[in-house]
């Protein structure tokens, strides 16, 4: 048989899975999202059970940023998770603008920027979530105003570090090492 | 709302003039219980402020969101200022994976029995008669 014209088949294995969830504003609901979360890491990811503990917190964190200052009540929380097997897994969270204290994304980045900083001191019972926790367990972590006037959050982990990705590029050529 | 439970029960202390209870942490603290559940250990705080020794057992607690850290490490900062000491026993590997990101394990000691946590506890504090 010839090797070139074999179909390609695509599977559930191969294929993204995307699903989205949309909540109303109430803290009340978020404890079936992070049941959610643990379960969808567990079963129809490649990660570990470690890590989906983790994306519990992470989108647990989200989530109530979201309720807190993006979303009124009575308004939605909208939660999107694309999985990409043997690759990724990716969640947005989408707010409506309409809550109390409203950030811009450059706001938003900046401050999360400032309190990674190694002397920042964290003095107050809040302000840990965005940077302690989910940019820490995170590989990419982007805020983007919407043209509806609401934030959307968008964080990924890789299933493989990328940094080490790029470090095994050199090590597979032991002739071309790179100092830095 | 989320349930949890916080009950404290004393333990006999070695020092005069210390107060000493374990603290257990059942459920799951979050966003919509853990300011309701705060004002529990802020009373223990409030009736002993000074040399008050607390043992979190952390044995049912499934799940904890930032600000119920942020709740944790003001206690740290109350209950150290008045001579005391919190250690926490038998968290769950989630809770302790928490914990260790937010630097907070380099604060507060973690151990994985009661047994250990209480020795720990009762030891007197480096510095201190």
């Amino acid at each position: 048989m010839d090797n070139n014209t074999q179909p390609t088949v695509e599977t559930l294995e191969t294929k993204p899975m995307k699903i989205t969830i949309t909540l109303p504003t109430n803290a009340y609901f978020i404890s079936g999202i992070r049941d959610f979360t643990l379960g969808l890491i567990k079963n129809m990811t490649e990660f570990s059970e470690q890590w989906a503990f983790r994306f519990q917190s992470v989108v647990d964190e989200l989530c109530n940023n979201a309720i807190e200052h993006g979303s009124a009540p009575g308004n939605d929380v909208k939660i999107t998770f694309i999985n990409v097997p043997h690759e990724s897994i990716e969640i947005i969270v989408e707010d409506t603008g309409t809550g109390k204290v409203k950030f811009s994304a450059t706001e938003l980045q900046k401050l999360v920027s400032d309190r990674r900083q190694p002397n920042y001191v964290h003095t107050g019972i809040r302000g840990r979530g965005l940077s302690k926790i989910v940019a820490e367990w995170t590989d990419e972590l982007e805020f983007k105003d919407l043209e509806t006037g609401g934030m959307q959050v968008r964080i990924k982990k890789f299933l493989q570090d990328p940094k080490l990705k790029e470090m095994s590029n050199y090590l597979e050529s032991p002739t071309h090492l790179v100092l830095q | 709302m989320t349930q949890a439970t916080i009950t404290a029960e004393d333990i006999p202390a070695s020092l005069q003039g210390t107060v000493a209870k374990v603290v257990k942490f059942v459920g799951q603290l979050d966003e919509s219980n853990v300011d309701e559940k705060a004002k529990i250990i802020y009373a223990i705080i409030e009736q002993a402020p000074k040399n008050l020794f607390l043992l979190f057992d952390f044995e049912g607690l499934e799940y904890m969101n930032s600000k119920s850290i942020g709740y944790l490490t003001d206690w740290y900062g109350k209950v150290t200022e008045g001579g005391g000491k919190i250690v926490i026993s038998k968290a769950k590997s989630n809770i302790l994976d928490i914990l260790q990101v937010v630097g907070l394990t380099q604060l507060i000691n973690c151990y994985p029995t009661l047994d250990e946590a209480k020795f720990a506890l009762l030891q007197p504090i480096a510095g201190t008669n």
